[in-house]
């Protein structure tokens, strides 16, 4: 009888304690909230969806939808050390103000610079239906050849021989040669390192001319994994810059 | 006495202790279905543990297998294109009729042993079996605002928050489910009690005929429809000529490479007797014409598979036997199992009219 009782106190003793620690566990590193916030341009000027504008190639266009994914966030501080923060996933989309804020936990009191990547990691691409931000509700799923579309730019231009005018880029692609997601690495300005809030902007007219020419003309449409699609997710990887200014 | 007396205080309050801790699922206690791999097949491929099958999962899965609803204009379930008596294909029908897209240019295939395939359609454009009701559903490559409206006409319908519910625990209902539940019922359309597995897990024997027309089949078809599943799941140019109206270039419109021009998915020869018309586009109207096309009417490109370069060498005596064999992948269980049954109907000898127009 005694050693029953006896065992009966210590599993009970065990588990209430050992509850306890890994709860203190947790605490021990200090965390904060940073706040990241996505601000479109187009050629310098705040984005406005469904208004006239240039793009750097000089082709008229109307922009009318604007998204992409952002995920696999990481974080370097002074020294160097990188930390990687819980797998999130956001879509970012210019017609939801909403959707463009988005508030990371980030440990350390500085940060040096922030990593991500601009669409979804291949294991999420083969892992059956998501939710959230992934759903394919979003509309940023291709059924007929599954995949996330990564980033999305569609609008109208002139210049455009497809139907409707319409210019339609759907960037996806995650097989090997392939890959459309794009590794994006941003330093803080010095004076930002502690801030809370981080404003990032997205230039649309790096799509047109990033590290090669996209012209509306020659190519309205891309609608599948292809070498037109690195080709524009290449162009598209440098719209990405954190203003100083504050 | 005192002793006791602890013990039993303690005991009480373990108790109460579990009790707590389970009481949250109390209420929500789906009934797990062991999934049964026939003898000698390999594992499945799908991954279980993400969406183990259950009793209450299954009746939601075939719930909407067999709703109409699920379709734009509310005239199409999944199951009218794939027909039980069919081995869930459209029987008799060489394109399926329904929205007006890319799906009905090919011919739908039958629906079993999915739980092996890793990659779904002519093409494997799919990747997992929970994103293949997407595709039907949005019937248009990308038309997300469908999808919005299916799951609010689900949502609207107290019997759905019922089964969702008994299913996952709660109400919610969103693609995730709606997907892992069709595969529930999917997947255990385990096709294996064909005479021929009969005869392989002896219990049965042979004709001569098809005994005969097994060993020819085993030297000149499975090379490409391997045992046990009659696939070996690869992509494959058989050199059927394009049909320039929809210019399907199957395996390549997922890969973008050239050399995968014209191949398509190794389709499956279980019940192929209930299946025709034959090949993705269902241009073979019986066994006699694909023969016909092994042997004689083959074009051979640059990308036909290396097995067929110089076509099938295919007598008439061989035809007649091979096709003796073919007909003992005919499994009458499974094309009459009651459990598969549009709800309703389970008890019914007769299959429903034929529902499609
Ligand atoms: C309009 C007719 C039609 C409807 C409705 C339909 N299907 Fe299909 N299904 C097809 C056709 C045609 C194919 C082959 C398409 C292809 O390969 O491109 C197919 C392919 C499939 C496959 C792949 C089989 C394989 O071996 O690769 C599965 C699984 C499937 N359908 C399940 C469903 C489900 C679940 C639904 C309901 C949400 C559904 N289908 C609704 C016609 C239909
Ligand atoms: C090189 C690989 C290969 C070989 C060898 C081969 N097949 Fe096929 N078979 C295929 C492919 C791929 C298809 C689908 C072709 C298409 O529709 O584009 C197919 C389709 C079929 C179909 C139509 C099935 C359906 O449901 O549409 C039948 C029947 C068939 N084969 C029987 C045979 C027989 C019998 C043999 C041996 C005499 C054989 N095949 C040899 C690859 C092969």
């Amino acid at each position: 009888m005694k050693t029953i009782f006896f065992i009966f106190t210590c599993v009970l003793l065990i588990s209430v304690t050992s509850m306890g620690f890994i709860r203190d566990g947790d605490n021990k590193i200090q965390q904060r909230q940073l706040a990241l916030i996505f601000q479109h341009t187009m050629g310098g000027d705040k984005l406005v969806l469904g208004t006239p504008c240039k793009n750097i190639l000089g082709e008229n266009i109307i922009i009318e939808k604007f998204k992409y994914y952002v995920s696999n966030f990481s974080v370097t501080d002074n020294n160097g050390q990188i930390t990687k923060l819980p797998a999130q996933y956001f879509l970012i989309d210019e017609a939801d103000p909403l959707s463009k804020n988005i508030i990371l936990t980030i440990p350390g009191a500085s940060i040096k610079s922030i990593c991500f990547l601009l669409g979804v990691d291949s294991i999420k691409n083969v892992s059956g239906v998501q939710t959230g931000a992934l759903d394919p509700l979003n509309g940023m799923f291709w059924t007929w050849n599954s995949g996330y579309i990564m980033a999305k730019l569609e609008g109208t231009s002139e210049v455009s021989a497809a139907q409707g005018h319409y210019f339609t880029y759907h960037i996806g692609g995650f097989k090997n040669g392939m890959n459309t997601t794009r590794m994006i690495s941003l330093e803080l300005p010095e004076k930002e390192v502690r801030a809370n809030q981080i404003t990032i902007t997205a230039e649309i007219n790096q799509w047109f001319k990033g590290k090669s020419e996209l012209k509306i003309t020659e190519t309205p449409v891309c609608h599948s994994p292809s070498a037109l699609a690195m080709r524009i997710a290449d162009n598209y990887s440098t719209m990405f810059s954190i203003n100083a200014a504050h | 006495m005192k002793l006791a007396k602890n013990t039993w205080v303690m005991f009480v309050i373990v108790l109460i202790a579990t009790g707590w801790i389970t009481v949250d699922n109390r209420y929500f206690k789906p009934r797990p279905v062991k999934f049964i791999i026939p003898p000698g097949w390999p594992q499945p491929v799908y991954d279980f543990s993400k969406n183990p099958l259950t009793e209450e999962g299954f009746v939601l899965g075939k719930q909407l297998f067999y709703d109409s609803r699920l379709s734009k204009d509310g005239n199409f379930s999944c199951g009218s294109c794939h027909q039980q008596f069919g081995a869930f294909n459209t029987y008799d029908h060489n394109l399926s009729h329904g929205f007006n897209n890319a799906l009905t240019t090919r011919n739908a295939p039958g629906l079993f042993n999915l739980a092996w395939q890793k990659e779904f359609m002519w093409d494997g454009g799919i990747n997992h079996l929970d994103l293949q009701p997407l595709a039907p559903i949005t019937a248009e490559n990308e038309m997300a605002e469908t999808l919005e409206s299916v799951t609010s006409k689900l949502r609207s319908d107290n019997q759905y928050r019922k089964l969702f519910k008994a299913a996952f625990g709660d109400e919610t209902i969103n693609y995730q489910r709606i997907g892992k539940a069709m595969s529930q019922f999917l997947l255990q359309l385990v096709s294996s009690n064909s005479k021929y597995d009969k005869v392989m897990r002896g219990e049965a024997s042979f004709i001569l005929p098809e005994q005969l027309g097994y060993e020819i089949f085993q030297k000149k078809c499975t090379g490409c429809h391997a045992e046990p599943m009659f696939t070996d799941f690869t992509y494959r140019n058989t050199g059927l000529p394009l049909d320039l109206s929809v210019s399907d270039m199957g395996r390549m419109k997922i890969t973008g490479d050239k050399n995968d021009s014209l191949k398509f998915k190794v389709p499956s020869l279980r019940n192929v007797a209930m299946t025709f018309p034959y090949g993705h586009d269902g241009r073979f109207f019986s066994l006699l014409s694909v023969f016909e096309h092994y042997r004689k009417n083959m074009v051979v490109g640059p990308t036909t598979d290396v097995l067929l370069q110089k076509k099938l060498i295919l007598s008439n005596f061989e035809i007649g036997q091979l096709t003796a064999f073919l007909y003992t992948l005919t499994d009458s269980t499974f094309l009459k199992d009651s459990r598969f049954a549009p709800p309703g109907f389970e008890n019914n000898a007769n299959p429903p009219a034929d529902i499609h127009q």
